[in-house]
């Protein structure tokens, strides 16, 4: 990673943090606590990919209508997360191809 | 009729992909098709999960317009690709229905 | 990545001292709780220890994302750093590890929203 993309990712970083701010308590809160869960279970990409600023573009979407924010998602917050990152591979998947063997505990 | 999801689980994605095959429309829209259908339980996070996974796998095409109210929207149409998988998600579901309906009837 | 660095692992040494600057910025409880968290990650390291990268960089970034919230170490990691380390690189019990991730997520969002409701 180079000088740039590292004061880029920040740039983009803090805009998405401050969209975050602008959204209602209620939306902030699951928000947080979304990814919160989703930095343990570590889908690939996370921190620079499309899943979080997609997540915060759904939240508007959601606001815009006027809805609760489980209203919008469902009271299973982590059912939603889960269904977010489906088939997507996570770093723990990375790492056990590195060590080249089955741990057995693959999630699915 | 409730507690559907599980059932729902796996033929969802086909029923996204027939609407979205239709014509070209919105995650709020597909919801509202849905529920309209009698599945009534499907919310709006159900189905942008599926939309996600949709996109990630690259079946779908998706433009952006601006909407009456709030942030820009995302339209979803089917690609090349999504079209195959459409026509794969029929011809499974075919497969399973005649198969289940003929246990009902308890032919062989 | 290029050949070079592939060979000296130069590209390596550059993304851990990237970790440990932003682990020095880290408040006092957080930076120990990512002590602990190296500490049990690094005998599941390859030879070089870079299929660790992104799972440091996704540890560090819960740290990061705690202090920024206010929240202390254990109330983001649990008692069982051992545990949560496992639970990072997909090893045994991991999907217990994951299940009650799933629970604490649910739980906290209900407590909140209840406090915001009044």
């Amino acid at each position: 990673m180079g000088i740039q993309d590292i004061i880029e990712g920040k740039k983009q970083w803090r805009a998405h943090v401050a969209r975050i701010k602008a959204l209602p308590p209620d939306y902030r809160i699951v928000y947080k606590e979304m990814q919160k869960y989703l930095f343990k279970v570590g889908p690939v990409g996370l921190a620079d990919g499309p899943l979080l600023p997609g997540i915060v573009d759904f939240f508007e979407e959601g606001v815009a209508a006027g809805k609760g924010v489980l209203e919008l998602i469902g009271a299973d917050v982590a059912a939603f997360c889960d269904g977010l990152v489906k088939d997507s591979p996570t770093y723990a998947d990375g790492y056990r191809e590195s060590v080249g063997g089955e741990s057995g505990a693959h999630e699915k | 009729m409730d507690d559907l999801t599980e059932m729902l689980k796996g033929t969802l994605e086909g029923c996204v992909l027939e609407i979205i095959g239709s014509e070209e429309t919105y995650g709020y829209a597909i919801t509202r098709r849905l529920n309209e259908l009698g599945f009534a339980d499907v919310i709006e996070g159900t189905v942008y999960t599926i939309l996600l996974r949709l996109e990630r796998n690259g079946l779908v095409r998706v433009t952006k317009r601006p909407s009456g109210v709030g942030p820009p929207r995302k339209f979803y149409a089917l690609n090349d690709a999504g079209r195959e998988e459409l026509a794969t998600f029929w011809a499974k579901w075919q497969y399973v229905s005649t198969r289940i309906n003929r246990l009902k009837e308890g032919g062989r | 990545m290029n050949f070079w660095e592939t060979v000296t692992g130069s590209d390596l040494t550059r993304d851990w001292k990237a970790f440990e600057t932003r682990a020095e910025a880290l408040p006092d409880d957080h930076r120990a709780a990512w002590g602990q968290i190296k500490e049990h990650l690094s005998p599941h390291g390859d030879f070089t220890g870079r299929n660790l990268t992104p799972i440091l960089d996704a540890a560090l970034g819960l740290l990061e994302e705690a202090a920024a919230d206010g929240q202390s170490a254990h109330e983001v990691l649990g008692d069982d750093i051992p545990g949560f380390c496992t639970a990072l690189v997909g090893g045994e019990g991991s999907r217990t590890y994951r299940d009650r991730w799933r629970e604490q997520l649910n739980r906290n969002v209900a407590r909140k929203l209840n406090r915001l409701g009044g």
